[in-house]
């Protein structure tokens, strides 16, 4: 191998591609900007929806708030002011004027001195994400002192009020983190593998199946310059992509959570610069292996479309790991170490969710991942050195 | 100098099953071209002038015969034989995204040229090419006339004392390829030896001092124009042409 001529090929493969808008768009903006923010900012976006903060200060419109000074104090107590209701709370609600309206029953005050059950309405809409928000924070709260109301209650009467708690129940979630943890947690190799695909995928195609397809590589091949030399340098080109666009895909992906942080999301998942770059190293030795794949695939076929036509179906393979994972219970076990993609989201997602990594599964991986690699650059070589590659 | 003697290559079909006898592209293809002279390999489309020229760039191993470029043989010196050869194959892509100066720097480069002897280089084609009016132009809009320019300073990047042009006028508008001619006509005053291949005998007829007549695979008779008419007995190198294929010139009625 003449390094020199590896090294004009690659330079003048970046160069070449560096003024292509396709190539640069997949390398330096899909994979690394558009897909975590897509992926992530949505899926932060709902978990923000969903989880309540009961330390904001809130306001609630309340009906006949004088009907009931002590709970509205209450309320006041737990950050959610009460501000005078509209006059139609139906109205107010559905056409989106106010989340949700509390109204006081005529009667509160009586019912409530008699011990009886004192009504009270919340209306709320159920097809609102918003209003369902509001409504299960008052909710959560009326339940509160409700329960303190009835305690008192009980205790007037000389009860014990836990006569009527018959069941202690604990809830552990033995997980070190929830469901949404480990999403999260196998989101980053999926974000990780797929921008690595598509940073190299326009590169690849259009420095082997696209030189075949302009005619310029039938002058290329006469040159004294050993096809092995000129098969690295575009494997060397394809991998600065891929290198690239995860590098930008990791630093997108802590940036984003910088401003979605982690812990509204309600795990211990925290996508902080030590969890991202423990990730993106783990990661690193599928660079050369997705780059070798590209190369390879689009140096067997004979132009651009069909080069299109089959990677296309390739990008499935980065994306099967991760549906596998999702509805199989896939434990890591060392045999499956040495495979590319499966041993990376294994890994990944261990490290992620912040349990311990063996040094033989990541040596197993990195080795695996790497050799693979090898055979691939190997395999483009021998489809260079065959005379069809010219027809 | 270019030799060769009964080259012959034979090809599968793309996706042919391994029982299916392969076609054979060259069969006996024996010619020589000298240093100073423009040998012209006509002959029609399909006859196996492409191939030929393949082996003779040894892009392609010949199945039976022998090759050499300036006494490398094509198989057995593939580095000194490309470096002692330019070739431009039919057809030849060059890159859309970079300039004129940046494809042939890119090849100067990769022939092992330092580069600043590289950039020297490229400069000097280009004055040479005519090509000074657009070096420095993305060549994703040129014209087939300069795309040809610049296929053909890439392939004279590292000062082969051979050429060979595979159909270079194909696509070229009249002053194109009389430019062309010039340039080539050029190259051989000054010592060259270069291989021209064509389908159209007017353009062979004006430019090459040597002409090989290729059908079918087979060279039918190389020697000089006048020696091809004698021996044919014709007047005109068309009807040379058809004689020498073995079939009945058109009758003047």
């Amino acid at each position: 191998m003449r390094v020199s001529s590896v090294l004009v090929v690659m330079s003048k493969e970046i160069i070449d591609n560096l003024r292509d808008r396709q190539t640069l768009f997949y390398a330096l903006l899909f994979g690394p900007v558009l897909l975590p923010l897509l992926l992530g900012g949505s899926l932060a976006m709902t978990f923000k929806q969903l989880s309540i903060d009961f330390d904001t200060v809130a306001t609630l419109p309340v009906r006949h708030a004088e009907r009931a000074p002590e709970l509205v104090k209450f309320l006041a107590g737990q950050n959610v002011d009460a501000v005078a209701a509209p006059d139609d709370p139906v109205d107010a609600v559905v056409s989106g004027d106010a989340e949700v309206v509390l109204e006081i029953g005529e009667h509160f005050g009586e019912q409530l001195r008699a011990a009886r059950p004192a009504s009270i309405t919340l209306y709320l809409d159920e097809s609102d994400k918003a209003s369902m928000r509001a409504a299960r924070r008052v909710e959560a709260l009326l339940g509160l002192w409700e329960q303190t109301n009835n305690s008192l209650r009980l205790q007037h009467r000389g009860l014990d009020p836990t006569v009527f708690d018959s069941l202690d129940l604990v809830t552990d979630d033995v997980s070190n983190d929830g469901a949404s943890g480990q999403l999260l947690a196998s989101l980053l190799p999926f974000l990780f593998i797929v921008s690595m695909t598509m940073g190299g995928f326009y590169l690849a195609i259009d420095t082997t199946a696209g030189e075949r397809e302009r005619r310029s590589l039938e002058p290329l091949l006469g040159l004294p310059v050993a096809r092995r030399d000129i098969v690295i340098g575009k494997f060397g080109a394809t991998l600065a992509f891929v290198a690239l666009s995860v590098l930008l895909c990791a630093f997108s992906v802590w940036a984003l959570f910088r401003v979605f942080p982690a812990d509204l999301i309600g795990g211990e998942v925290r996508f902080d610069a030590g969890t991202v770059t423990r990730a993106l190293l783990l990661a690193l030795p599928l660079a050369p292996f997705i780059a070798a794949l590209l190369v390879t695939v689009s140096a067997w076929t004979r132009s651009v479309k069909e080069a299109q036509t089959y990677l296309g179906l390739l990008m499935v393979i980065p994306m099967a790991p991760f549906f596998a994972l999702q509805f199989l219970s896939v434990r890591s076990e060392v045999v499956l170490m040495p495979l590319p993609m499966l041993s990376q989201y294994l890994l990944l997602e261990r490290s992620t969710l912040g349990l311990p990594l063996e040094s033989l599964d990541v040596l197993l991986s990195v080795l695996g991942t790497l050799a693979a690699s090898a055979l691939l650059v190997a395999l483009a070589c021998a489809l260079y050195r065959r005379e069809r590659i010219l027809a | 100098m270019i030799q060769c003697e009964g080259l012959a290559k034979a090809f599968s079909r793309p996706g042919a099953r391994r029982t299916e006898t392969p076609v054979a592209a060259v069969q006996d293809v024996s010619f020589s071209a000298a240093d100073g002279q423009i040998t012209g390999l006509l002959g029609p489309n399909g006859a196996g002038k492409s191939t030929s020229l393949r082996m003779l760039a040894t892009l392609v191993v010949p199945d039976a015969g022998n090759a050499s470029i300036d006494g490398h043989n094509v198989v057995t010196q593939v580095e000194a034989a490309r470096r002692n050869l330019g070739y431009m194959p039919h057809d030849a892509g060059i890159y859309p995204r970079l300039t004129a100066r940046e494809n042939i720097h890119y090849y100067a480069r990769l022939c092992g040229l330092s580069a600043s002897v590289a950039q020297q280089r490229t400069g000097e084609l280009i004055e040479q090419l005519a090509m000074t009016s657009f070096a420095d132009r993305r060549a994703a809009g040129f014209s087939q006339g300069q795309k040809t320019k610049v296929a053909l300073g890439r392939a004279l990047v590292h000062s082969p004392r051979n050429l060979m042009l595979d159909e270079p006028t194909n696509g070229l508008d009249v002053m194109a390829t009389r430019g062309l001619r010039e340039i080539v006509r050029n190259l051989a005053d000054r010592g060259h030896c270069i291989v021209f291949s064509s389908h159209v005998m007017q353009e062979v007829s004006a430019l090459c001092d040597r002409i090989a007549i290729i059908a079918e695979g087979r060279i039918a008779l190389a020697d000089s124009l006048p020696a091809i008419l004698s021996r044919t007995g014709q007047t005109d190198l068309e009807d040379a042409f058809v004689s020498a294929l073995g079939l009945q010139p058109e009758q003047d009625t």
